[in-house]
């Protein structure tokens, strides 16, 4: 099984038929000219990519007080269209007083599969107790958390907020949370490295494509900048493919993690064996 | 007298090639013009317009020729984040294809009829599918 497990679904079609919305999305998410896509389009995708499943992750706004990007419900509506295409992510913003009611109703009732969660744009620091309540009923429901780490390319977002060793003090004090760095913790590609390393309840995913095509991309960061051996020899077990899409190139990058030289145990790890055990998937 | 009319595709594959023959033939009569030009325009920078003879055997050698020209591994300079659309530009390949295609072509009308070959059909070429939509406007000037 091949899985995506960070996609965007802000400019599907079912979740656009308010242009006011749409347009509130493209400027969130620095993401222009696309258009909206019919689901048909997104099967016809996944079809060119060889794709099974791909995770969808609801996501909230830079500010408190406006509505979410792509709410829980949204997510859960889309899922509930195709539960056998699709995988839904909540989101709550920690700084919201009923942060925790909304992620016990996500996970108790809409019945989503984890939490997608993003320091620099909701500017919170990962290791605040503040956090505690939340990364609790992950636990109490076994779910995951998937971070935004490294640079982000939408409005208002530092990006030393969501710099991997930020990461370190949470995945040492809570063993048992299954934590994904999406986009690798890009440009600290080795820090997420070493922390993947030496946190066995740390992931990372493949969403990165900040320069050049996606094949001298992938090339540049798990070749040279980390050598193919460490994913292949050690980390294997925990590195997801993901796209961003739609930002970046899902097919050209479902095509590209397959030439890098990975041995093809590691590379079916990588395609979908690593995200099924990420996200407990009963198959 | 101009008629117009603008038709969409939903392509589904990476490298896709529709036959729109019969929406042309149909546009022409739509126009009502007896007299005059059709011309076929793709509205997309990475797909384009061809004439040719609509055979399997033919669609494989020109994907194969347009490949084997514009092959996928290449140091494009477009292989780039583009600030103003937020992502990054994938699809060099795509605009080469296209620009080696056209994004045209035209048809003579004269008694109401289409005047083509035996062999000729229109060809919408998606170069960088799939696309949600892809635009095509048929315009036909005459009398």
């Amino acid at each position: 099984m091949f899985i995506d497990i960070h996609v965007h679904p802000d400019f599907y079609e079912p979740l656009n038929a308010d242009p006011g919305k749409e347009q509130f999305r493209h400027d969130q998410m620095n993401i222009h000219h696309n258009g909206t896509a019919p689901i048909a389009h997104v099967f016809n995708q996944m079809e060119c990519a060889g794709l099974d499943r791909l995770c969808l992750l609801a996501g909230e706004s830079s500010a408190p007080l406006d509505p979410s990007l792509v709410s829980n419900e949204e997510v859960r509506s889309l899922c509930n269209m195709h539960p056998n295409r699709f995988i839904g992510f909540a989101s709550v913003d920690p700084r919201r007083e009923n942060a925790s009611e909304t992620l016990e109703f996500a996970f108790s009732e809409l019945k989503l599969a984890g939490l997608k969660l993003h320091p620099s744009r909701q500017q919170f620091d990962p290791s605040d107790p503040l956090m505690d309540p939340l990364y609790d009923i992950c636990q109490k429901y076994d779910k995951p958390i998937l971070f935004h780490s490294g640079v982000s390319w939408e409005p208002n977002t530092i990006s030393w907020r969501a710099r991997p060793l930020l990461f370190e003090e949470l995945a040492a004090k809570r063993p048992s949370l299954r934590i994904c760095l999406a986009h690798f913790g890009w440009p600290w590609v080795r820090e997420t490295a070493m922390l993947l390393l030496k946190y066995k309840n740390l992931y990372a995913d493949t969403a990165l494509l900040y320069f050049d095509s996606a094949l001298e991309c992938y090339r540049q960061v798990f070749t040279l900048d980390i050598p193919f051996t460490w994913i292949d020899r050690s980390l294997r077990n925990q590195v997801m493919f993901g796209s961003n899409s739609p930002r970046f190139e899902q097919i050209r990058m479902a095509d590209a993690i397959t030439k890098l030289g990975f041995r093809d145990s590691t590379l079916a790890l990588i395609r979908g064996q690593n995200a099924i055990e990420f996200l407990r998937m009963e198959l | 007298m101009i008629f117009n009319k603008e038709l969409t595709f939903m392509t589904r594959k990476y490298i896709h090639f529709i036959l729109i023959t019969h929406e042309v033939e149909e546009a022409a009569k739509e126009s009502g013009i007896q007299n005059g030009m059709v011309t076929v325009m793709t509205k997309h920078t990475t797909t384009g317009i061809a004439v040719n003879e609509a055979l399997e055997c033919l669609e494989s050698d020109i994907s194969d020729f347009l490949q084997t020209i514009v092959p996928e591994e290449h140091p494009y300079a477009h292989a780039h984040m583009l600030q103003e659309y937020g992502s990054t530009a994938g699809n060099p390949t795509g605009h080469m294809k296209a620009h080696i295609t056209g994004n045209h072509c035209h048809f003579p009308l004269i008694d109401g009829k289409l005047i083509r070959g035996d062999a000729q059909d229109v060809y919408l070429m998606e170069f960088d599918g799939p696309s949600a939509r892809r635009k095509v406007l048929i315009q036909v000037q005459g009398e």
